[in-house]
């Protein structure tokens, strides 16, 4: 329809042909109603080459034991949990995956503090009820009471975030895979091939720690930030070209070199040391995630293709860097100024990044 | 009719369980299994019913029992069911490797190259191929699924076979595994004599392609001639999964023992007997595992197996289950379920007409000539080390508790013993006896054994605090052997430790060592060198290390400056180049104060420095252009402790009373605290003395105040009245 001015399109929808290709050879046997049998979701995630040649690219970069690990569970019925800090792709994954099993990422319900019960069981049109009373057409079917009718995937973005008594109601959901509607005397039976995939995050603050009665209904897999510089630098510039793409930002390709100095230096204050182990550092308060690697290299693209000559210089990424590390003013400038005395302005190849971070504090 | 050669894994659960069935199929009536021949003897105690694996056959060279050999058997090895088969079928068992008697007799060099070499696993290439980064996971999977015995057989012989030619392996290559399998035709070719007419030839999977086609005689006498032999003695050890498991160094280990028993002796539903076990394991740990994780954890695992194409869950599957269903993602747990079930805690038995472990003997011969019993209630022994027989306790003692043998506790200089004597609590726990048996991979008397261990560790160890301890306890130990590496490490890491503290935490020890060591009659010259070395070092780094410190590391650094102080004096030795050190820091305006003063203190107790002159730096150090906090702190370093001195001398006392009167009230509150944790350090004589001191100042202050005649002539009036002068 109108693709090119939606910003960011759909799994299902941006990688509608490659789907369509693994349905096509896949031979082997399906759990009920899933688009894609177990394996087919395993390349579709991992990326791989079919029997008839056609390749499928890979949405995640990281360790494959996690990601069997996660299909399994859920061709197994029990919900899954990812978690772990923030970038770890875990929304990035849940998306992947309800996209490749049900061919439907939309069945979304977002966490946050004011995350009510009507969005996770169902709520009510109110004019309709009071005209009406009690009824099916007045009642709002939640996302994950449609994902039930259908038999399809419902994702649970930042489950912590949600109060603690508001996550308490997907225990029946999940136990029972039925949803009660007491005022129509009524109930919706789970249709086989729904399921849960939440994601919630161990670092942040403001978080409501599950009840151990719903911690035992999921299986939990804890996504690991990138293990080695090399596979974080792939996935920064994976996503960075997608992006580029998306908002047709005119700059050139992103330099390697760029990235990796980014890379580097996440890294680097995320561990506490440097890569070469010699030099301790101390660490910043926020968590330097990859997600927020990408958007200092796509911010430092655009802002050379804007006003710049297109090519992404050091000064592009200073106020990027800067930003992502300063999170609090007092401790972290400290930490930051302190890298950049020690680590940045020691490193030769460095100099223009740490003259462009300097001007910038 | 022939010779059977039934290609194994060492301790495979699945060859164990593949090889009965063969061997009853077959029905043999002549068992040679890939063994040392010294056991030869050995073998019909393999049938007792106290013998409980996991065990092992060790072996060990007469004349010096730290030459051993150890050859371990699980109740899944399928050595011990051949021999175990033979046993009671009453059929011929021989054991056929190239005798320990050889292999004992090589030089150590040789021996280790030899077992380097071998450490890769020829499997592993085919498990490589086969797309597994681990063999004994391959091979779990490759010979589970199978319970037909014979055709298992026939399989791997194939892919050795063929494995061999890839690898273009020519046994001329290695002398040591030419031998071996010559030997091992050796003694096929001698049953084949004997007249026995069903050969079953049990040996690691690799020989199998050497043992097929027989050579002639010939050939094999010929590689077997001119080789060296010693005189060997073999017995059976009780054996724990622990030491299974590869980290003894033994070669042919198994990293989950546990789990191959667990693979050995459930016949059906391997999958939720073992998950019952780890739920089991981490329920007695209080961790909440409910009847419903085991099952989801068996779902998962079993989906993960069908996902991964394989058709039954292997370790691996287990334990990601595991962690996913039961521990919600963490991993730590499973820590815990590796150590109980996956190694196992196993410890075997062995029947009593076994012969002891050298170790064993070793402690209980000297048990009996030191006479302390090993007793099960706690006893205390005061040692008087002037004498013999307690020197050589206390010495028995320590070697033990460098073994990780801890019999006794203690063995400090106790409270009012003097420097001579010693206390110690010993006690003998069952689990002591398992120690020594680890211990027993080290060397075969307790002497050559802790000896052996700390070699070991010392080549390891980085650290120079640890060093200098584990240097402590070689020489009141009484290892003559072990000091030299011991020092040596301790020296090389000095040369390039970095942080001058920690040379400085090593010299009160070593101090302490070189003066006292004389009543035990050590010999600590070579102490005394490193001890040289390390003054100097701290001499010449003082000053550097002293400059840039925080509060805190400053405080650090005072204790480590007065430790090293205190041991200087103790030797009497490099007090010329110490108290240089010190005046340097004394000298040196920028760093912490409470370094500066302490040395300038140091210098002026020692008499480097004249009173005048710590009149000078006192006042340098308090005059109103520095801060105050670090004139406070100056005045901390230098007064801790004691502050004698203030009493004694006036100079002094009225350099910091001026200081201190001359602060503003801004400045006087931020120092206060330290002051007072200053004056709080000292003795309450101390402080009245000070008290009366700091009065008397004031009374004559009062007094020197001029005479003010106007103020003096208004009370005149009344005077006078009250002398009767005026009416």
């Amino acid at each position: 329809m109108n693709d090119k001015l939606v910003i960011r399109q759909h799994a299902e929808e941006q990688f509608a042909e490659e789907l369509e290709n693994l349905a096509k050879n896949d031979d082997r046997k399906r759990p009920p109603n899933w688009r894609l049998s177990p394996a087919a979701t395993l390349t579709y995630i991992l990326g791989g080459k079919l029997d008839d040649g056609f390749e499928v690219s890979a949405k995640y970069i990281g360790d494959r034991r996690l990601i069997e690990i996660a299909i399994a569970t859920l061709a197994t019925d029990r919900a899954l949990l990812l978690y772990g800090v923030p970038g770890t792709a875990k929304s990035w994954v849940s998306e992947h995956l309800a996209a490749a099993i049900s061919g439907d990422s939309k069945r979304l319900v977002q966490g946050t503090a004011g995350t009510g019960e009507e969005a996770i069981r169902y709520g009510w049109n109110y004019a309709k009820l009071l005209a009406e009373g009690p009824s099916p057409t007045a009642m709002v079917s939640s996302p994950v009471m449609t994902a039930m009718r259908e038999g399809a995937l419902a994702r649970v973005e930042e489950l912590t975030r949600i109060p603690s008594d508001v996550q308490d109601t997907l225990i029946t959901i999940l136990s029972e895979k039925t949803l009660p509607i007491p005022e129509l005397g009524d109930e919706v039976q789970a249709v086989k091939g729904f399921n849960v995939v939440a994601t919630a995050n161990n670092r942040d603050k403001g978080v409501n720690e599950l009840s151990s009665a719903l911690k035992r209904r999921f299986n939990t897999v804890v996504l690991p930030l990138p293990d080695t510089p090399e596979q974080e630098v792939e996935i920064v510039r994976q996503r960075v070209e997608a992006l580029g793409r998306a908002l047709e930002i005119p700059a050139e390709k992103p330099a390697m070199a760029e990235i990796r100095r980014v890379v580097t230096i996440f890294r680097e204050l995320r561990s506490g040391a440097t890569e070469d182990g010699r030099t301790k550092l101390k660490q910043p308060t926020g968590t330097l995630s990859t997600a927020e690697a990408i958007s200092v290299v796509s911010s430092g693209l655009a802002l050379a293709a804007h006003f710049g000559d297109g090519t992404m210089r050091a000064a592009d990424i200073a106020s990027g860097i800067t930003g992502a590390v300063v999170k609090d003013p007092v401790q972290d400038e400290i930490v930051w100024r302190e890298y950049l005395e020690a680590v940045v302005k020691e490193r030769e190849e460095w100099r223009d990044l740490y003259r462009a971070c300097r001007d910038r504090m | 009719m022939g010779v059977h050669v039934f290609g194994i894994r060492h301790h495979g659960p699945g060859s164990a369980r593949s090889l009965s069935l063969a061997l009853a199929q077959l029905a043999p009536d002549c068992v040679l299994i890939e063994g040392p021949p010294d056991a030869d003897p050995l073998i019909p105690l393999l049938g007792s019913e106290a013998m409980q694996p996991p065990i092992a056959i060790l072996i060990h060279a007469k004349a010096d029992p730290t030459k051993a050999m150890y050859f371990p058997l699980a109740s899944f090895s399928p050595e011990l069911h051949a021999a175990r088969y033979a046993l009671s079928r009453g059929v011929a068992v021989r054991f056929m490797d190239l005798p320990a008697a050889n292999q004992l007799a090589e030089d150590d060099d040789k021996r280790e190259k030899h077992e380097r070499r071998l450490r890769r696993d020829p499997l592993s290439y085919i498990a490589e191929a086969a797309g597994y980064d681990d063999s004994e996971r391959w091979w779990e999977h490759m010979v589970e699924e199978r319970q037909d015995g014979r055709e298992l057989f026939d399989a791997i012989r194939y892919a050795m076979v063929s494995l061999r030619r890839e690898l273009a392996w020519d046994a001329k290559l290695d002398v040591r595994e030419a031998r071996r399998e010559a030997y091992m035709r050796k003694v096929i070719r001698a049953a084949m004599k004997d007249g026995h007419e069903e050969i079953a030839v049990v040996c690691g999977a690799w020989h199998v392609p050497a043992l097929i086609e027989l050579p002639t005689q010939k050939a094999d006498t010929q590689v077997l001639r001119g080789m060296p032999k010693t005189k060997v003695e073999s017995t059976f050890i009780p054996w724990t999964h622990g030491r299974l498991a590869v980290e003894s160094g033994y070669g042919a280990g198994v990293r989950s023992p546990g789990w191959y028993q667990h693979l050995f002796e459930t016949n059906d539903d391997i999958v939720i007997a073992w998950m019952t076990k780890v739920a089991r394991t981490l329920r007695d740990e209080g961790l909440d595992v409910s009847a419903d994780h085991v099952i989801e954890s068996v779902r998962l695992a079993e989906a993960l197996a069908s996902l991964r194409g394989r058709p039954l869950p292997g370790l691996d599957e287990m334990n990601e289950a595991v962690r996913t269903v039961m521990m919600f993602g963490d991993a730590f747990p499973l820590r815990l379920v590796r150590q109980r079930l996956i190694i196992g805690e196993a410890l075997g038995g062995v029947p009593g007409e076994t012969p002891m472990v050298p170790l064993m003997r070793d402690l209980a011969k000297q048990q009996k000539t030191l006479r302390m019993p090993a007793e099960a209630t706690e006893k205390e022994y005061v040692l008087d080390l002037r004498k013999s027989m307690h020197l050589q306790r206390s010495v028995l003692l320590r070697r033990l508790d460098l073994l990780g043998v801890p019999w006794g506790v203690g063995g400090d200089r106790g409270e009012g013993l003097g420097t001579f004597k010693e206390r110690w609590q010993v006690c003998w726990e069952p689990e002591l006896a398992i120690r020594l048996i680890e211990a027993g991979a080290h060397g075969g008397t307790i002497e050559a054994a802790s000896s052996a261990l700390v070699k070991e560790r010392a080549a390891k160890e980085e650290d120079v605090a640890e060093l200098t301890n584990l240097a402590r306890r070689v020489i009141l130990a009484d290892l003559p052997d072990a000091v030299g590496p011991t020092i040596d490490q301790l020296e090389a890491r000095a040369a390039v430790a970095a942080d001058l503290t920690h040379l400085m935490a090593a010299i009160p020890d070593l101090a302490q060592l070189v003066r006292y060591g004389d009543v035990r009659g050590t010999d600590t010259t070579v102490v005394a060198h490193v001890l040289d070395d390390l003054a100097t070092r701290v001499c010449v780094g003082l000053k550097p290390a002293c400059s840039g410190l925080g509060d805190d590391a400053a405080d650090e650094m005072f204790t480590h400056i007065m430790n090293v102080h205190g041991a200087i004096g103790l030797l009497g030795k490099h007090r010329e180049s110490w108290l240089d050190a010190l005046y340097a820091v004394a000298k040196a305006d920028t760093l912490p104060g409470l370094l500066r003063g302490r040395a300038v203190r140091l210098c002026f107790d020692a008499k480097k420095i004249d009173r005048e002159e710590v009149g000078r730096r006192f006042s340098h150090a308090l005059s109103t252009a520095g801060e105050p906090s670090r004139a406070a702190a100056f005045a901390d370093g230098f007064l801790r402790g004691s502050g004698q001195i203030l009493v004694y001398d006036e100079s002094l006392w009225s350099i910091l009373d001026e200081w201190l009167d001359g602060l503003t009230d801004d400045a006087f509150v931020p120092v206060l605290p330290l002051l007072r944790r200053t004056f709080s350090t000292f003795t309450g004589p101390e402080r009245r003395q000070m008290s009366e001191r700091a009065d008397l100042v004031r009374e004559r202050r009062v007094v020197e105040a001029p005479i003010d005649p106007t103020r003096g002539m208004a009370a005149m009036p009344l005077v006078r009245t009250m002398l009767g002068l005026e009416p």
